[in-house]
């Protein structure tokens, strides 16, 4: 019984929002704030995917180009939001354009598709919602990625 | 007496080494090839070792020592870790704890009833390769529980007849049993309660004579009884013709006895059995004082231990971090508050708004002074434990202490004692040569070791100076080389001071010998682990036959410090005061190029300078026609550093960058500005370089 439930249908939650054209979106668990797009103080030297780091109620928090990640290019007045996420005691902002909300979505919505081999491990897959295609990423390995590059 | 000082350090850091030891015991038992976890446990005995040592609490120093012989053994290999190791190591930690326990209450570290001599002997076994198996400790153990419940009986029956056996006891038993007498051992208790315990044991002794029987001897002696300065038992020695059974039959009639026991009283035979338990019984007796000691000490203890928690309260410092935190916290809002309210200008605001600030301010300095101590808390531990090491190892130490008044944060305070110990024993024991060896080479007989603490820009250094033999340059690579840790030719090549960085790897010691006080070289070990984790940096300077001079530079990484915020472009930038020398405003002419290298010649002194923007790789129109230059202070060097403008001093609030940045050296940390907006701390020492 458990196992086949298991095998069967799960439902997660996920936030999307837009980046670039595309669509795309974390898991829910990872999200801590949505914020409007604040001044950024950039710091020199750090990683080029790093845009800088903002204040976020006496907190100090680095600010990622999320397309700078995912190895693409997005105007910088294109981003709107901020959608700062807490994982493994790092606390990150990512730059993202306009925040479309929370999305549910079941496992058999998710499939993996080859076209998203660029993104390497950093997707998780395409969730299909009717018309929409959202790019899942994964959150962690986005940032173990950041974290471990020196 | 002295000790007494040091006595609650030893205390509290014993007790957190303890703890640190179960907890790493925990670790290990999950996983036993937990190489770092058996390391980590080696040094921690290697440390308790050393501070039970120097406290002269010898047998704990020696369980210690065992312990991390089977560690050392361990982790070279040549033994591998089994549960049932580890079960004698958690044994070990126990028994430390209650010697602990002991030492707090203000006895020594021997523990009665507990027998650390078997566990010690059980660590020599293992060493020497017998196999100590579970279950014939098991049947050692199960044996020894009943034996000491034989004890127990004994106790109460037979073994502490706490009569003294005088020739002339033994020479009127002879002849009473010459006689037709029979000699016994009579113990008579009394009901609980018994009121004219005198007149009962009056009719005891009467019983006793009317059978014909006679008292040779009782305990207490008769005076005492006659005064009832007896509990409500008395031993007695009767001779008589009547058994045991008769005996006690007819003392039992005795109304409110509560009990008699007699036995037969052969006084040679216990002689023997006295001389062959003497041991035991001094132990035994030992104990019951003890106990009585303790009984009579409760209230006593208890009014010591209200007296300490009086004194001093032990905080765990992640709360005072958290405390730092808020405390930077309220500093930024209320700046802000008062940034918001300048606009409006409301005068019933300002009095309470300046109150406000009066207040944040006290609270700051006083948060601030919790963390801040002299090293001295440090410092004044030191003399009296060289003076016993030096003592010990037969050196003659002049010990001189300087900058003790130096104040760091509590943090380091905390982690940096062990370090420094270790430090000032590797002087005595390795640097100061014997005395006859020093007037050999013409040098004062007796040695000097100083150890010095200042504040050096952003850093506070501490200095361990000796005059001894210095480092060998070629033993240290002979060992190095032995141990592996090289590769010989390359060792040639190295310079000194490269040399004297293999002292600082894991299992190196030039030491032939390993001593109690500062074994296998893992001192040094520790000391680069701990002063890194602190952020800090230890070096050796070493001149064979003038000595050695270790340093350790510790950062001034407080929550809150005074800076001074600089503008490049649109960016703010803080500079900490501490690091700063001077300020001055320079023209464009006054930059000179030497050696590819920008200075300025500030009052006949060349100093190097650099353009922060250039420096950072920020975008930056032609040079102005002024600038400004903050002129930093590094050791005996000045730096200057261009920036756009200098906005001015305030107090800021540090905070780590996280992870993300830590490939960026350039900034210590960042700042949230009374604006909210942040400012990003120059990490001066790595800028320059």
């Amino acid at each position: 019984m458990e196992i086949g439930e298991k095998e069967a249908v799960q439902e997660f939650e996920v936030l999307s929002f837009v980046v670039g054209d595309q669509e795309m979106a974390f898991d829910v668990d990872y999200v801590e704030i949505v914020i409007d797009i604040a001044d950024i103080t950039p710091v020199p030297k750090s990683k080029p995917m790093i845009k800088g780091i903002i204040n976020l109620r006496g907190r100090i928090v680095p600010i990622i180009d999320l397309a700078d990640v995912l190895g693409s290019y997005v105007d910088e007045s294109q981003y709107e939001s901020i959608v700062v996420i807490k994982y493994n005691d790092i606390e990150a902002g990512f730059m993202v354009g306009t925040v479309k909300g929370v999305l549910r979505a079941s496992t058999n919505e998710l499939e993996s598709i080859s076209s998203l081999e660029r993104y390497g491990e950093k997707s998780r897959g395409l969730i299909k919602k009717g018309s929409r295609l959202v790019v899942y990423l994964d959150v962690t390995k986005i940032i173990d990625e950041i974290a471990g590059e020196e | 007496m002295m000790r007494d000082e040091y006595l609650s350090v030893f205390i509290d850091e014993t007790r957190e080494a303890i703890q640190n030891m179960n907890d790493i015991l925990l670790k290990l038992e999950q996983d036993m090839e937990d190489m770092e976890a058996i390391n980590e446990l080696f040094r921690i005995l290697h440390t308790l070792k050393g501070m039970a040592g120097t406290m002269e609490f010898n047998t704990m120093m020696t369980l210690c020592h065992r312990m991390e012989n089977v560690l050392d053994e361990i982790r070279n290999g040549r033994m591998k870790l089994t549960e049932d190791i580890i079960d004698r190591l958690f044994k070990g930690a126990d028994i430390l704890e209650q010697m602990l326990n002991s030492i707090e209450e203000g006895e020594s570290d021997e523990l009665e009833g507990v027998d650390v001599d078997a566990l010690i002997k059980e660590f020599e076994d293992m060493l020497e390769g017998k196999p100590v198996e579970s279950s014939k400790e098991e049947k050692e153990e199960s044996k020894e529980e009943a034996s000491s419940e034989e004890n127990e009986e004994e106790s109460e029956e037979e073994a502490p007849i706490p009569i003294e056996i005088t020739d002339e006891l033994v020479h009127v038993i002879k002849e009473a049993k010459e006689r037709g007498y029979e000699a016994y051992y009579v113990r008579v208790t009394l009901d609980e309660g018994t009121q004219l315990k005198a007149a009962r044991m009056y009719l005891v002794f009467h019983k006793i004579e009317d059978l014909g029987g006679e008292i040779l001897r009782t305990v207490p002696p008769v005076e005492d009884i006659e005064d009832e300065k007896f509990d409500l038992d008395v031993d007695l020695i009767v001779v008589a013709k009547q058994s045991a059974e008769e005996l006690s039959s007819a003392i039992g009639s005795v109304t409110e006895v509560a009990r008699v026991i007699v036995k037969p009283f052969d006084p040679e035979k216990e002689l023997e059995k006295k001389k062959k338990e003497e041991e035991k019984k001094k132990e035994e007796a030992k104990k019951k004082e003890d106990t009585k000691k303790a009984e009579a000490h409760v209230h006593h203890k208890d009014d010591k231990k209200k007296k300490k928690i009086t004194q001093t309260v032990r905080v765990d410092i992640e709360k005072l971090d958290t405390l730092m935190n808020l405390m930077g916290e309220l500093v930024i809002a209320r700046s802000r508050i008062v940034e918001t309210l300048k606009k409006y200008n409301i005068k019933e605001v300002d009095e309470s708004l300046a109150q406000l600030s009066r207040i944040t301010l006290d609270l700051q300095n006083i948060v601030m002074k919790i963390r801040m101590v002299p090293i001295a808390y440090v410092f004044n531990r030191f003399p009296r434990m060289v003076r016993d090491l030096a003592k010990q190892m037969n050196k003659e130490v002049d010990f001189i202490i300087k900058g003790e008044d130096t104040e760091l944060d509590r943090t380091f305070v905390e982690e940096i004692g062990d370090p420094l110990l270790h430090l000032l024993r590797n002087a005595i024991d390795h640097g100061i040569e014997p005395k006859e060896e020093r007037i050999a080479k013409g040098k004062p007989p007796k040695g000097t070791i100083i150890l010095s603490a200042r504040h050096e820009g952003n850093n506070v250094v501490i200095e361990i100076i000796d005059d001894g033999r210095g480092i060998d340059r070629d033993k240290v690579i002979k060992k190095a080389v032995e141990r592996g840790l090289i590769d010989e030719a390359k060792a040639m090549m190295l310079p000194d001071d490269k040399v004297f960085e293999l002292i600082f790897l894991p299992g190196f010691s030039t030491k032939d010998e390993v001593t109690e006080v500062s074994g296998r070289g893992v001192g040094m070990d520790v000391v680069k682990n701990v002063v890194e984790s602190l952020n800090g940096s230890v070096s050796i300077e070493s001149q064979k036959d003038k000595g050695t001079k270790v340093t350790i530079r510790l950062p001034l990484t407080l929550a809150i410090i005074q800076a001074l915020l600089v503008k490049v472009k649109d960016f703010v930038y803080a500079i900490p005061i501490a690091t700063i020398d001077s300020t001055l405003k320079i023209t464009k002419e006054d930059i000179q190029v030497v050696q590819d290298q920008e200075v300025v010649v500030i009052r006949k002194e060349v100093v190097p300078i650099i353009k922060l923007w250039e420096a950072l790789g920020i975008p930056h129109d032609e040079e102005p026609q002024s600038m400004n230059v903050v002129i930093i202070k590094m050791g005996n060097r000045k730096y200057g550093i261009v920036v756009d403008t200098l906005i001015g001093q305030d107090d800021i609030v540090i905070k780590s960058l996280g992870k993300l940045f830590s490939d960026v050296r350039e900034f210590s940390g960042g700042a949230v500005l009374g604006d909210g907006s942040i400012a990003l701390i120059l990490d001066v020492a790595n800028l320059m370089m």
